[in-house]
């Protein structure tokens, strides 16, 4: 039981820490509908209705429909109650509740985004690991070089550059849209090398450093084999870098998500806020970055926790 | 130093010198193609293959992709130059009154760090740009936001460090106010430490740059823009290869020459912990 207590002191602080900023991140949402230059109303009878269609009295009866012109702190009151029941609104273009919208296309990203960060740990890892465990070797050198072309390449190009390869010249692959499996493919594979650029070299450093510690050093003396050695008390370590970078490189995939979904035409999330954004369909596009921050909040608290785990001393010493 | 120690060095930095040389290749091929006009359309001649007239052929719209190509180079690197030291400017300095301020202060800055480095840096500026409806304005804010929190983390933990030594110590007894220790002792070691932040954020701002463009929310079309040409000739990818890569490797050479050139100043001007 005191292990669990223990574990709770120390998670409490970060639960609180990604509570505020989830409360924080809502609030920043609504001064930025407000802060819009123009009338609200007025921007939501032109995106409803159409720009040049738009009169005064169809501002004023949105104005009511919607409680615009009640004082800002009643409709702070009100949105923030909304949130806390899961309500984000209407899309002002479908209709459609907001929510339903997300979700809708939520799954598409979330089934992409998790596929290529798996694809980009299936390759950074094994990749990352030979060039640590001999560093300066080739393949140390060759795949950092490339890390850093990859790095230096927008995500556009990567998927132009795999299109014209895999799908233009060598028609192994559909080029864009969804239908079949392989449509998953190409986007998958962009989004993986976008971020194995960097999560190579983490994999490789970590690797590199546990190799060098003298713990090590002292399991070899006691007769340990290298791999053995390294499988007994290096895993463990060379993991701890590298879990709290996988979550860092969530805000990496949300870049990427936004364009690879763009340019395979690809129905996800990214899709769909980039269309909301030149619709001006102001519910959705809060909607879906409130949802973004969320859980990047989360996942970054997952880390923290999962770190916590891997490294019992920590607990002790953030208690402390 | 003599030609010899030169290409001794170049042969050990061959990234640094191809970068060098891609840089002046770059300028040069800028100026003798900035005499062309990027807007003028020829639509009886789209999408035509490099020629004499026109070194990498013509969009859809008949326009010279050399001279869009070379007309976009200024705006996209000062654009992303007007980020980074508007972004280091306020980053430093907020950094830096974090660390000699008192806590709450410390507290309300880093809070609202974390808070612009919870939302990923592209939905900022997608955010601004799509409300604000696209042009330079908004994107400028929406980068700046979303790289001055790197600035403020990394002085501040620079400030921090500094302000414990003995020197600082002995500076603030013997009666010099905040501002002169602050500009004096703990500002040239935070400037150091954020220069590489600096050349990386440059690097980071043109993709952004070009990415806003690529997604129809950069700056507003006829403007030439990287990203936006890349996009608005997609549907043409398999019958124009090399208007399609003449943008994507103006930008893949941008990218990584500001990289580069940004680790060798910083290699000669100051000495890098090894």
């Amino acid at each position: 039981m005191d292990a669990v207590k223990a574990l709770w002191d120390v998670a409490a602080p970060r639960l609180w820490q990604a509570l505020i900023t989830g409360w924080l991140l809502a609030t920043l949402c609504f001064a930025f509908t407000h802060a819009l230059p123009g009338d609200v109303a007025l921007r939501v009878a032109a995106a409803r209705i159409g720009d040049d269609r738009v009169t005064a009295e169809a501002a004023d009866r949105i104005r009511q429909e919607e409680g615009l012109g009640l004082p800002v702190l009643d409709q702070y009151g009100a949105w923030m109650m909304r949130l806390v029941k899961g309500d984000l609104g209407r899309s002002l273009v479908s209709g459609k509740p907001v929510l339903a919208e997300i979700i809708d296309h939520g799954r598409y990203t979330l089934m992409l985004g998790t596929i290529g960060w798996l694809l980009s740990y299936l390759l950074a890892l094994p990749i990352g690991f030979w060039a640590g465990w001999w560093p300066g070797g080739a393949v140390d050198r060759l795949s950092m070089g490339l890390a850093v072309v990859l790095a230096s390449l927008p995500t556009f190009l990567v998927g132009i550059g795999l299109i014209s390869a895999f799908a233009l010249t060598l028609h192994w692959l559909p080029p864009a849209g969804f239908r079949t499996g392989a449509h998953m493919i190409l986007p998958a594979l962009t989004l993986a090398l976008g971020l194995a650029a960097y999560s190579v070299r983490i994999v490789r450093n970590a690797v590199v450093e546990v190799r060098q510690a003298f713990y090590l050093t002292y399991a070899r003396i006691r007769g340990h084999s290298a791999t053995g050695a390294f499988r007994h008390h290096g895993i463990r370590n060379a993991a701890i870098p590298i879990v709290t970078f996988a979550a860092l490189q969530f805000a990496y995939l949300v870049d990427g998500f936004v364009i690879v979904e763009t340019l395979f035409n690809y129905p996800g999330l990214g899709d769909l806020l980039v269309r909301s954004l030149l619709a001006r369909d102001v519910p959705v596009v809060v909607g879906a970055a409130l949802l973004i921050g969320w859980t990047y909040a989360f996942i970054n608290l997952a880390a923290d926790l999962t770190c916590l785990k891997l490294d019992p001393r920590r607990s002790v010493r953030d208690a402390a | 130093m003599t030609a010899a120690a030169n290409s001794a060095i170049a042969a050990k930095r061959p990234a640094r010198t191809a970068a060098i040389l891609a840089c002046g290749l770059l300028v040069v091929a800028a100026l003798a193609a900035l005499s062309l006009d990027p807007l003028s359309q020829d639509l009886m001649n789209t999408l035509e293959p490099p020629s004499l007239a026109h070194p990498l052929g013509t969009d859809h719209l008949g326009r010279d992709v050399l001279a869009r190509v070379v007309h976009a180079a200024p705006r996209s690197l000062g654009i992303a130059l007007v980020c980074v030291t508007g972004a280091a400017g306020l980053g430093i300095a907020l950094g830096l009154v974090a660390a000699y301020a008192g806590r709450l202060v410390d507290i309300c800055i880093m809070r609202l760090c974390d808070l612009l480095l919870a939302l990923p840096g592209i939905l900022l500026a997608l955010l601004l740009a799509g409300f604000l409806g696209g042009g330079i304005i908004p994107m400028l804010i929406g980068i700046k936001l979303a790289l001055w929190p790197q600035f403020t983390r990394m002085s501040r933990s620079v400030a921090l460090g500094v302000l414990n030594e003995p020197h600082v110590e002995a500076a603030r007894l013997a009666g010099f106010p905040a501002r002169t220790i602050l500009l004096r002792h703990v500002l040239p070691p935070v400037l150091r430490q954020t220069m590489i932040l600096a050349s990386l954020g440059t690097g980071a701002a043109v993709m952004s740059i070009s990415a806003l463009g690529f997604l129809g929310l950069g700056l507003k079309p006829p403007t030439p823009e990287w990203g936006a040409m890349t996009s608005e000739l997609i549907p043409y990818l398999a019958d124009a290869p090399v208007q399609m890569a003449a943008p994507c490797i103006a930008i893949f050479l941008t990218v990584l020459t500001v990289s580069v050139l940004g680790e060798f100043v910083l290699s000669r001007r100051t000495r890098l912990p090894a």
